[in-house]
């Protein structure tokens, strides 16, 4: 009978003292989180991109309430997302949105075009890959193992027979993909209004002979793009690009397409 | 001293509570696939672990021991522990936000966690005085924090491995588990009383 009691009375004891303890600290070391933060959190996408260079987006939302400015503003939630931002925090700091920028892969060709002359069998990461020198001929092109795919946050990129391809309607523009390449051949590029958008598929820096024993689709330099009417493109490094400012309409662009020997021009859709 | 040296080592590597007692297993499967969440696990598990054996051999001693009702322990211990987990988490929250910030979604997973439990059980079982038990509540901590960033280390690696299906996943964790375990056997020896 006593022992039935003491341990009820220890029990129940114990039990009282951490209840009070807990009632009372809870009230006493309650944390005060400001309402607004919470509002402007249910505001955000909620993708936790870090594009705003916050780690999440409570981070991003903690720090906005606070400093009552949009810093940089949030990319994946665009225009809209930061007028209701602005109307919570009660200021008008608006500026224009900025035109979308997406990511595009330098490097086009398939697993046929790329040329191999030994067998990878190593860890299945471009990085791994990379460091013992890839396993392709050509030391600029795409390795096509994916590093890029595993760190998009919203699965808008894909690898087919080693090429990569860019949903352009999913891509919130983080950017988490071109800190991931270990070859750095993705490039943020503006896309226009009325304007398709073009890119030149390969990165390969040597000269065209060399280009050619490497890749069957790569930027030979030939210089043909560039000299189309109102060209926006340019050789350099013995490879072409883009000069993104200089577009006005989508004409000299498909004719530089057409004309292109190894076709390394592509058109993103 | 050289006690406390010895239950430190034994408590890491000899008899390490995840790899010897099999206890803690479920966090050491869960949250073991990234370094960074590991060690942050682990560090959160050495700082519960020590206030409860502290806590749970003054309880013991204090109350359960002179009142003759020790096998209250069980049920006590839990008690406690939980208690101790909520208050930890309210104190490092007001008081420590970048702490909180580091450790504050593994607090919570740690108020079930059996090697929590385990440490303060096998404190009563060997007989240990205040001072053992804090150490041997630090040494269990610190022995989980090791072998779970062992764990999330090999993890990482094999992510980029080719493995065949069946092995993905939980599969081939349990089986490094089991080839650590069998590993941490061979210490058997290393200390001999």
């Amino acid at each position: 009978m006593t022992i039935t009691l003491l341990s009820l009375i220890t029990l129940g004891g114990v039990g009282l003292v951490f209840a009070v303890l807990l009632a009372v600290l809870s009230k006493k070391l309650a944390v005060q989180v400001d309402p607004k933060v919470t509002e402007i959190l249910n505001v955000l996408p909620g993708v936790n991109c870090g594009a705003c260079g916050q780690p999440g987006c409570a981070a991003y939302a903690q720090m906005i309430a606070e400093k009552k400015s949009l810093f940089c503003r949030c990319i994946p939630g665009g225009d809209a997302v930061s007028k209701k931002i602005e109307k919570i925090l009660g200021i008008t700091a608006s500026q224009n949105a900025k035109e979308k920028l997406i990511p595009v892969c330098r490097c086009g060709s398939t697993n046929k075009e790329k040329k191999r002359s030994f067998i990878y069998s190593g860890p299945l990461s471009c990085k791994s890959a990379h460091i013992s020198g890839g396993l392709i001929d050509c030391a600029y092109g795409c390795l096509g193992l994916g590093d890029c795919v595993n760190v998009c946050p919203v699965n808008a990129l894909s690898v087919t027979n080693g090429k990569i391809s860019v949903n352009r309607k999913l891509c919130i523009s983080c950017g988490k993909c071109v800190s991931a390449c270990p070859r750095q051949l993705y490039k943020m590029i503006p896309v226009k209004d009325g304007i398709d958008t073009y890119v030149v598929s390969c990165n390969n820096q040597d000269s065209g002979p060399d280009t050619r024993k490497v890749c069957s689709r790569g930027c030979i330099a030939c210089g043909l793009c560039a000299g189309v009417e109102q060209s926006p493109y340019m050789v350099k490094n013995n490879v072409s690009s883009i000069d993104y400012d200089k577009l006005t309409s989508s004409k000299p662009l498909a004719d530089a397409k057409a004309k292109c020997p190894p076709k390394c021009i592509d058109k993103i859709l | 001293m050289k006690e406390l040296i010895l239950i430190f080592i034994s408590a890491v590597i000899t008899n390490n509570l995840v790899l010897c007692y099999f206890l803690g297993i479920c966090p050491f499967l869960g949250v073991s696939a990234k370094t960074d969440s590991a060690v942050g696990m682990g560090i959160a598990v050495v700082f519960v672990m020590t206030l409860a054996n502290a806590l749970c051999w003054l309880i013991y001693h204090l109350a359960l021991v002179p009142l003759n009702i020790t096998f209250l322990s069980y049920v006590l211990f839990i008690l406690v522990i939980a208690s101790l987990v909520q208050i930890v988490e309210m104190v490092v929250r007001k008081f420590s936000p970048p702490l909180y910030r580091a450790l504050g979604i593994f607090l919570p997973l740690i108020t079930v966690n059996c090697a929590i439990l385990g440490a303060a059980l096998l404190m009563v079982t060997l007989k240990y005085d205040f001072l053992e038990s804090v150490v041997y509540g630090f040494s269990g901590g610190v022995g989980f924090l090791f072998i779970i960033t062992v764990m999330a280390s090999i993890r990482e690696e094999l992510e980029y491995m080719d493995m065949p299906k069946p092995f993905k996943g939980a599969a081939i964790t349990l089986v490094i588990t089991g080839l650590l375990s069998l590993i941490f056997m061979g210490f058997a020896g290393l200390i001999s009383a």
